[in-house]
């Protein structure tokens, strides 16, 4: 990342977190730049962009495949780096924060839903919606698995603790990875087209959980999709084209 | 962080079967080659017993001479004595130190109790404790008191003799027979040890019977028994020349060859040494086969789950994390492998199929329990590094 902020409040502890930021915005991109370059080919994913994502937000990132939503997603959840330009989380620079810091960011604010579910097959649901409390040395065994049921008792999944993921549809191993995505309680979901691999009635489903969650947790989401109707569902809609905000 | 390894492993079992099944062999191996290791080594560091240094054996051939033999060797072994240079000899049975010669037998009994297993035995004289430094730890060695010993031979065992026979009980005045009571031994003194096969020859229980030298009639077919002389430090090829050359013109005909027990102690141990050297190769080989294949196996897991690294890492995981797990991964199914192998090791000592101490198994199974984990943690380290540097965003997209 190039940035010419340093950071000045890092984590006083893990379970701190950044809990003095003023600002309302908890996402704010300055001159992000993305270029893909190899020995002969400089590929320009990301020119230029500029966004804020308010705290309590709900937002729609639409655009034709490839024109960056997915590499914009990323370093928004601080899982690749810009080329250029500073990414903010609540308030901080986290340009210079190191692989350890970022990942401990990661957990605590960030969750993520992707279109693939990206559920450990050999895990059970409960053992899948627990994962990011594994990193958390200050969760214990017992709390972890109260926090997974409750936020599978939030999905309407709490039947299903004991299935494995290739036990379930399409539909179900999709809220599971929501269920683990709240199960870190994060003040962020970024959602890379989360009904994509969905029917309609299922995408519909989906939509309603992460709009619950918006309107009553109060949970901000940043959603990559395709589909208009959905998009229009959300608060803000930014479109993307080449690797430029378009809207 | 632990249990969901296990949980994890314990799913993917299936999968992870044939890894352990091949840790289960490997540690097999080791755990042979330990005891043979440990073994070794235990009885290397155990006390020969007996002096080597400035010991030479001269085996002599009467050929057909078959005439006054015992006034021949009276004579020689007095001019041998008489040369300046040597300090002391004794005559033996054939089975001198370092010698691939041994006799054996299971006959001892005491109140009709064998010894259990068999016991070396040795043929000397009232010399022998003088040249091969023998360490009397009870009792005597031999000498002119035992001239009139009748019926009931004088007999000297070593220590080892005396604990399995006699446990805490004074071996010295005991009264040995054989199965038939028709020979009985009286024991006379005892020696620490009598370690002469090797280096490495355990301490096994071990009798001297008394042979007077110059009674060639009491060795076997009337043999000319073995001389071992002791010499000043220092003697060299005039001094041996001189010896020979005795030997030729007292007895006329009589033929030596000379060998330092040091030189027999390195040829026996390079005969012992080969063979076990050949097998640590074939054992070497072995575990770098299975090494490779390890590495092969978590290089292939690795790319297998490249999407589940770059969801970890999107779930909080360090890079150092990611590294963690697999090696983490991998000790697991060490351990599972090692455990079934434990089991299988522990049936040597229980039936006691090498024969050796309980205590050799043990640390075997520890020396080989360390050394596959070690070689399970260096096949994993290189594997686990390279799933570290996996970048997220990239692998998530992989899918």
């Amino acid at each position: 990342m190039n940035s010419t902020t340093a950071p000045n409040n890092r984590f006083a502890s893990p379970e701190i977190g950044l809990t003095t930021a003023p600002a309302t915005a908890m996402l704010k991109l300055t001159d992000i730049e993305k270029v893909y370059q190899t020995k002969t080919i400089e590929t320009v994913a990301l020119n230029r962009v500029n966004l804020t994502i308010n705290k309590g937000e709900f937002v729609s990132i639409m655009g034709p495949s490839g024109c960056g939503k997915s590499t914009l997603l990323s370093i928004m959840g601080l899982l690749d780096e810009p080329s250029s330009g500073q990414v903010e989380i609540a308030g901080r620079p986290v340009t210079a924060y190191s692989d350890k810091e970022l990942a401990h960011l990661r957990n605590q604010k960030i969750g993520f839903v992707f279109q693939s579910y990206h559920l450990i097959n050999d895990l059970s649901v409960l053992d899948n919606v627990e994962l990011p409390l594994l990193y958390r040395s200050s969760v214990s065994g017992k709390e972890r698995r109260q926090r997974a049921h409750a936020a599978l008792d939030k999905v309407g999944l709490s039947a299903r603790t004991n299935h494995f993921p290739s036990q379930l549809s399409g539909g179900q191993r999709q809220r599971v990875a929501i269920a683990r995505a709240l199960a870190g309680n994060p003040e962020l979901i970024l959602a890379d087209e989360p009904t994509g691999n969905l029917d309609s009635v299922m995408g519909e489903e989906i939509m309603d959980l992460l709009m619950g969650l918006n309107r009553h947790d109060g949970v901000t989401i940043v959603m990559v999709t395709h589909d208009e109707q959905q998009a229009l569902k959300t608060e803000r809609v930014i479109r993307f084209f080449d690797g430029s905000q378009v809207s | 962080m632990i249990r969901h390894l296990f949980t994890l492993i314990w799913n993917r079992k299936r999968s992870n079967f044939l890894l352990m099944a091949e840790i289960l062999l490997s540690f097999f191996v080791l755990f042979v080659v330990s005891v043979l290791l440990v073994n070794n080594y235990y009885n290397y560091r155990q006390p020969m017993g007996f002096r080597s240094d400035n010991v030479w054996e001269f085996n002599i051939n009467a050929g057909q001479d078959t005439v006054a033999r015992r006034a021949k060797l009276r004579l020689l072994v007095q001019e041998l004595q008489a040369t300046p240079g040597v300090v002391a000899i004794t005559g033996t049975s054939s089975n001198t130190p370092f010698s691939f010669s041994t006799m054996n037998t299971d006959e001892y009994r005491y109140q009709g109790k064998p010894v259990g297993g068999y016991t070396d035995r040795y043929d000397a004289d009232d010399d022998m404790v003088k040249v091969l430094g023998l360490n009397v730890v009870d009792g005597r060695w031999f000498d002119r008191r035992d001239d009139a010993a009748g019926r009931r031979f004088p007999v000297i065992i070593n220590q080892a003799f005396a604990e399995r026979m006699f446990g805490n009980e004074a071996a010295v005045g005991k009264v040995l027979t054989n199965e038939k009571k028709d020979e009985e031994w009286h024991v006379v003194g005892v020696v620490e040890a009598y370690r002469s096969g090797s280096d490495f020859a355990a301490n096994e229980p071990a009798i001297f019977h008394r042979k007077v030298l110059q009674d060639t009639s009491r060795f076997v077919q009337q043999q000319v028994p073995e001389l071992l002389v002791r010499v000043q430090p220092g003697s060299g090829a005039v001094l041996e020349q001189q010896l020979v050359r005795k030997i030729k013109s007292v007895t006329k005909g009589w033929s030596a060859n000379v060998n330092t027990l040091e030189e027999n102690r390195r040829d026996k141990m390079k005969f012992l040494v080969t063979p076990l050297a050949a097998l640590g190769l074939v054992g070497l080989f072995l575990i770098i086969n299975v090494a490779l294949g390890l590495f092969g196996v978590l290089w292939y897991n690795i790319s297998q789950r490249k999407a589940e690294i770059g969801l970890r890492r999107a779930l909080g995981a360090t890079g150092n994390g990611i590294s963690g797990q697999f090696l983490g991964e991998m000790l697991v199914v060490t351990t599972l492998g090692v455990l079934g192998g434990l089991v299988l090791a522990v049936q040597f000592p229980l039936l006691g199929v090498f024969g050796v101490a309980s205590q050799i198994y043990v640390q075997a199974m520890v020396l080989a329990t360390v050394l596959i984990f070690v070689l399970t943690a260096i096949c994993a380290l290189q594997p686990s590094r390279i799933a570290a540097g996996i970048q997220p965003a990239v692998s998530l997209r992989e899918e």
